[in-house]
């Protein structure tokens, strides 16, 4: 079958080329990792240290230098339409949207191994009735159910995490369900069970472990599609409430002003292109480290 | 054969109504309702308010509520529009068009630039070209699709004057030019992510297929690199690609939804936006069945056109 | 985004501060006498067409359903009230003949026995005359429990409605409703030879392809894009001037700018030109500029059973505190003028006698001190236990609100009291959130008149609290019973000269009370091309479509 999840291999599978091809192919895609990770680690470090770094609030508002083009004045990145610091803001956003990005991936993630793991493991009517509801919500595009999802609750950190996870899971369960049902049949969940061992210690001690691989990658690719949905949620004004940034909603107010002061639109975005192509190089990466037959069919 | 589809036909009519169930209880527990956009019109008062609640019916308990819509869609009666009063189907059908004209057009576009990339990446495997290719597409995944919108359109309407900033056509002028100027840059914008995913699908597919037997048999039989490229190679790369593009369908009209805000591109996505904030639920409920209709029907299409290509793939 | 698709009260703003500002250049500011004389005439036939742009598109056609401000726009074309209001609150008949008053007998001494008389020469766009049938259908359609109408207010105190004669009909109301009148000169008169023929007047199609006896017809809509009006040759009024009016939606109001700018529209309709773009449209060749006066006033809101707000000496500092001035200069670019009041200055039941509001953050503190709130560790004020924090929200995605929320709460937390924002999307504030009084305390911009009538009964009666049971708007649950009692007055007091001196007490006790912190009244920008003449802003009406009968094109 296809990969369910859609997300793609940069490595192309094949026939095997010679053996410089190869190699070059794992540091090519090692030295992405790591670029990755630089840039993860970066503005994480930034976003934490950052604003006690720099001079001014993000929440002080001064109207009179409003709009300042940023390497034009003392505001290093300009100001926006509340005369607000454009650095601290960004810095201060990150925190918010890494944040709900990292905390959204850990929600889904376990949520969506709990399914998968009871679905693949006692498959039959509850794994079928299981599976069907993950069909069913991957039946809704994610913004779609997102915004279904926000009218629902009032907008805060934890409820905006709460949903984006909520969007986030079905992929996980469906990766884990396929994993485990391979590994039910092996030796060692055979023994177990012939054994005597309780369902959740097979389930928790023996298969999951031997799925971390694929959970793993998952996991990291959801945190920057966990970032993404913040974004674009905040973005249509049903996210993270002013006056607390978030990259997504800076967005939000500055379509308005794209032709008086574009860096507004142009600051963020560039902000969250970065964090998430690092999450998603290292997804990659890991990919190719932890289990090198997920590379191509 | 049959017996697969009627299954799948089964299974699909399941999912559907699993599906209106979770979009029902969502949108109708969720806090505010449709009349909460006249709660500041002058001239009505309170008690005006509460007697329409009373009236349309929303104050009857949910699952009463549902039963009501479920069997009269069960008759091809969707509801009205609490808007306007017009049936949901006329008013989906006067948006639907627009997104489908989007979505087709910026998938051509995808498939051409994908193809192009997936394929000279193929060919030229470890290039420079093929680094970059790979690298780029990694990063189009990650930027938000709006943002490239905000983008395109600082570059190209503000900066400089060459596309028009929004809307399907301008006042007054309806040729099919003018249509064709105003959907350049949303096509281009909702292409992003699927030329990135496209492209490295067709790598890999390519890849596959130069490997096999009739190409290298081809090759021998000393036939130009290009009628072994696009004749053979590229006909069957294909193939599978039509099958990825139906499992895109989701993505697509996520995407599609942002990028019509971006662009007030008057299509269902939009609709799905405006009627979110007017708590229209009779016009919801139909978006988000038409959405799980066609996710489904790119599903199953893309699992028989898989199963075409490969025989050795089991329908179970 | 969505902010854009509706808001429930525009951005809009007065002339005198505009004038007060210097900011007036070539807005309409001037008399409407000195305008008259500079106009040329209009067509002796309805020439050329108007296209106004819409940031909202009407849905709505049959005028009474339930419907927002952009719809009447498109009713005041289509159809007629038995009479009209103009531009100075004065009534002016249309389908009657007179407007019916104690004076001419038309209404009786103690207000309950009302007589109008009709004209005999109207027209329904179909060639059908209008008839008295036609007027006790649409009042009895209105209280049709089945019927799904706008508002019953004062319809329902409706009984014994007689058709006396083709062109006379009677009633009598239950009991003494002043502003009626001023109900019935919003109510538009709708086809009884064409609804009542309908089996569910909800979803007849006349509410798609409306007849009514207006200055234009109904021609075609193209949903999601235009509406497009012709003119009425048979019009029983003056005009119309135009063939044809289009009404033309765009979602994006920098796009509608965008077209003003270009001509693609001649006329920007709601939500009209917004103010940080007000300088640069007055630059534009070609265009004329009008800043107008709305009914509407923004005001903080609180909500009264809160423990903080229920000391006088609070609300008194907080207004103190308020920066109004920077809120208007900085934010609303100067264009919305201060007010004391919940009515327009253009009410003719305005006071424009009440204490103004000065920013005094020293005086704010010194309040506050004599009351006991005292200031604790963290800065702010607390007394008995009960912290000087409240909420205040608004709807989500209204930029300049938020700024303004943002610039409140840093002058606020400079007198010790924590204002935290807590905004939400338009369709959850302004249900129950609002309605069941579950704020703290809310930004808001309201139209309390009813109609053009000033009674606010339904925004200050402790019997219209919603979240004690009662039927009104009084979310903020204010209960002065000095208050209630001229309420009452006002509204069953039929003459208005008896009745302005009402309001004007009303308005000076609301003062006192604080019940809302008023901040300033709205204006409309409006822009249109500088050869399209007749356009008049009116508080009178929702909007300023009101009157396209009277529009014309400078030939």
């Amino acid at each position: 079958m296809i990969p369910a999840s859609g997300s793609i291999d940069i490595a192309a599978p094949g026939r095997a080329r010679p053996r410089l091809g190869r190699g070059t192919r794992r540091f090519v895609r090692h030295r992405l990792a790591l670029l990755g990770l630089i840039a993860i680690v970066g503005l994480a470090l930034a976003a934490a240290v950052g604003p006690y770094l720099d001079p001014y609030n993000d929440l002080h508002i001064d109207i009179l230098h409003r709009f300042a083009p940023p390497f034009s004045g003392p505001h290093l990145l300009g100001t926006d339409q509340l005369g607000r610091d454009m650095l601290a803001r960004l810095l201060m956003a990150g925190r918010v949207s890494l944040t709900v990005g990292f905390a959204a991936m850990i929600l889904s993630t376990v949520v969506g191994t709990v399914v998968g793991v009871l679905a693949g493991y006692y498959g039959g009517v509850i794994g079928a009735v299981l599976m069907r509801f993950v069909d069913a919500v991957l039946c809704f595009p994610s913004i779609f159910l997102l915004l279904a999802l926000a009218a629902f609750v009032q907008p805060n950190l934890v409820s905006i995490t709460v949903i984006i996870a909520a969007t986030a899971w079905m992929e996980v369960a469906r990766v884990v369900e396929a994993q485990i049902r391979t590994l039910r049949d092996r030796d060692f969940a055979v023994a177990a069970v012939a054994l005597g061992a309780p369902d959740r210690y097979i389930m928790f001690r023996e298969l999951i472990p031997n799925a971390v691989a694929p959970i793993v990658v998952a996991a990291t690719l959801n945190v920057a599609r966990a970032i993404l949905l913040e974004s674009y949620i905040s973005f249509l004004g049903y996210g993270i409430q002013p006056p607390v940034a978030s990259w997504g909603n800076m967005l939000n107010n500055a379509q308005d002003y794209l032709a008086t002061a574009p860096w507004l639109a142009i600051l963020p975005g560039l902000a969250i292109t970065l964090a998430v192509t690092g999450f998603n190089f290292v997804g990659d990466g890991l990919r190719d480290a932890l289990d090198p037959r997920l590379d191509g069919r | 054969m049959s017996a697969y589809l009627l299954r799948r036909l089964g299974q699909s009519l399941i999912l559907l109504l699993i599906v209106s169930v979770i979009a029902f209880g969502v949108l109708h527990l969720a806090p505010g309702g449709p009349l909460a956009q006249f709660a500041l019109t002058p001239g009505m008062t309170q008690a005006d308010l509460a007697r329409i609640a009373h009236q349309m019916g929303l104050d009857r308990p949910l699952p009463l509520q549902y039963w009501e819509w479920f069997h009269r869609m069960l008759d091809g009666d969707w509801g009205r529009s609490y808007r306007d009063n017009q049936p949901v189907l006329a008013v989906i059908g006067g948006h639907l068009p627009a997104t489908l004209e989007l979505m087709v057009s910026s998938t051509l576009i995808a498939v051409l630039i994908g193809t192009w990339v997936g394929v000279l990446g193929a060919l030229r495997r470890y290039s420079v070209f093929d680094y970059l290719a790979t690298v780029g597409a990694m990063v189009a995944l990650s930027i938000p699709t709006f943002w490239f919108g905000l983008v395109v359109i600082y570059a190209f309407s503000v900066r400089l004057p060459w596309l028009p900033a929004g809307g399907m056509y301008t006042i007054g002028e309806g040729s099919f030019l003018d249509y064709l100027h105003h959907l350049i840059a949303p096509a281009l914008v909702l292409a992003l992510v699927t030329v990135a995913i496209w492209s490295r699908y067709m790598r890999s597919s390519m890849l596959e297929v130069i490997g096999q037997d009739y190409v290298r048999t081809a090759r021998a039989k000393g036939m130009p690199e290009r009628v072994v490229v696009l004749h053979h190679a590229l006909r069957n790369a294909l193939l599978p690609m039509i099958a990825i593009a139906g499992l895109q369908l989701p993505t697509l009209l996520g995407g599609a939804l942002v990028t019509e805000t971006v662009f007030t591109w008057p299509g269902m996505g939009r609709l799905f936006l405006d009627s979110i904030g007017y708590r229209d639920y009779p016009v919801l409920m139909g978006v988000l069945m038409v959405t799980a209709l066609l996710v489904l029907i790119g599903n199953l299409g893309a699992d028989l056109l898989y199963a075409v290509y490969d025989p050795r793939i089991r329908l179970d | 985004m969505s902010s854009r698709i509706w808001l429930p009260a525009s951005r809009r703003l007065t002339r005198r501060g505009a004038l007060a500002l210097g900011l007036a250049a070539g807005a309409t500011l001037g008399s409407r006498a000195a305008r008259a004389q500079n106009q040329p005439k209009p067509p002796a036939k309805p020439t050329g067409q108007v296209v106004v742009g819409l940031s909202q598109e009407p849905t709505v056609f049959n005028p009474l359903m339930p419907h927002i401000e952009v719809d009447q726009g498109v009713h005041w074309n289509l159809f007629s009230p038995l009479w009209g209001v103009d531009a100075s609150g004065n009534f002016v008949p249309q389908l009657a003949t007179e407007v019916p008053t104690v004076a001419n007998g038309g209404i009786s001494a103690d207000g309950q026995s009302w007589r109008v008389k009709l004209r005999n020469d109207v027209k329904w766009h179909d060639g059908t005359p209008f008839t008295a049938e036609d007027v006790k259908f649409t009042i009895d359609l209105i209280n049709n429990p089945h019927f799904r109408s706008a508002s019953r207010n004062g319809h329902s105190l409706v009984t014994d409605l007689t058709v006396v004669s083709p062109t006379e009909v009677t009633w009598r109301m239950q009991k003494p409703f002043a502003p009626y009148s001023s109900i019935l000169s919003w109510t538009f008169i709708v086809p009884q030879h064409i609804l009542a023929k309908a089996s569910d007047p909800n979803t007849a199609p006349f509410n798609n392809a409306p007849v009514g006896t207006g200055p234009f017809k109904w021609s075609e809509r193209m949903p999601g894009d235009h509406i497009t009006l012709v003119a009425n040759p048979d019009f029983f009024g003056t005009g119309p001037y135009l063939e044809r009016l289009v009404f033309r939606y765009v979602p994006d109001l920098t796009v509608m700018f965008t077209q003003f700018q270009t001509g693609a529209i001649d006329h920007t309709g709601l939500q009209g030109i917004t103010a940080d773009h007000y300088q640069q449209a007055t630059k534009v060749a070609g265009r004329k500029v009008e800043v107008g006066p709305a009914a509407f006033v923004e005001s903080i809101t609180m909500n009264l059973s809160r423990p903080q707000f229920q000391d006088q000496a609070v609300r008194e500092a907080l207004y103190y505190g308020m920066d109004k001035k920077g809120i208007i200069d900085a934010i609303y670019y100067g264009l919305p003028s201060e007010t004391e009041t919940f009515l327009p200055r253009q009410s003719w039941a305005y006071n424009p006698d009440l204490p103004k509001h000065v920013h005094d953050p020293a005086k704010a503190k010194q309040m506050l001190d004599a009351a006991g709130w005292t200031a604790g560790s963290d800065g702010i004020r607390a007394k008995n236990g009960v912290r000087l924090a409240f909420t205040n929200s608004t709807t989500a995605g209204n930029h300049v609100r938020e700024q303004a929320q943002q610039l409140l709460q840093q002058d606020w937390r400079e007198i010790g009291v924590d204002m935290q924002i807590k905004d939400m999307p338009a369709a959850v504030i302004w249900g129950d959130y609002f309605n069941l009084s579950q704020y703290d305390s809310v930004m808001v911009g309201q139209d309390k008149m009813t109609g053009p009538d000033p009674d606010v009964t339904a925004y200050y009666d402790s019997n219209a609290i919603p979240a004690k049971g009662g039927a009104g708007t009084n979310t903020m649950e204010y209960v002065n019973p000095k208050v209630d009692a001229l309420l009452l007055a006002g509204a069953t007091t039929v003459d208005r000269a008896k009745r302005a001196p009402i309001y004007r007490d009303l308005a000076a006790i609301i003062r006192t009370d604080l019940p809302t912190l008023p901040i300033f009244q709205y204006v409309t920008i409006e822009g249109h091309k500088d050869t399209l003449f007749g356009y008049q802003p009116s508080v009178y009406v929702a909007s300023n479509c009101w009157n396209i009968a009277q529009w014309y094109w400078a030939s």
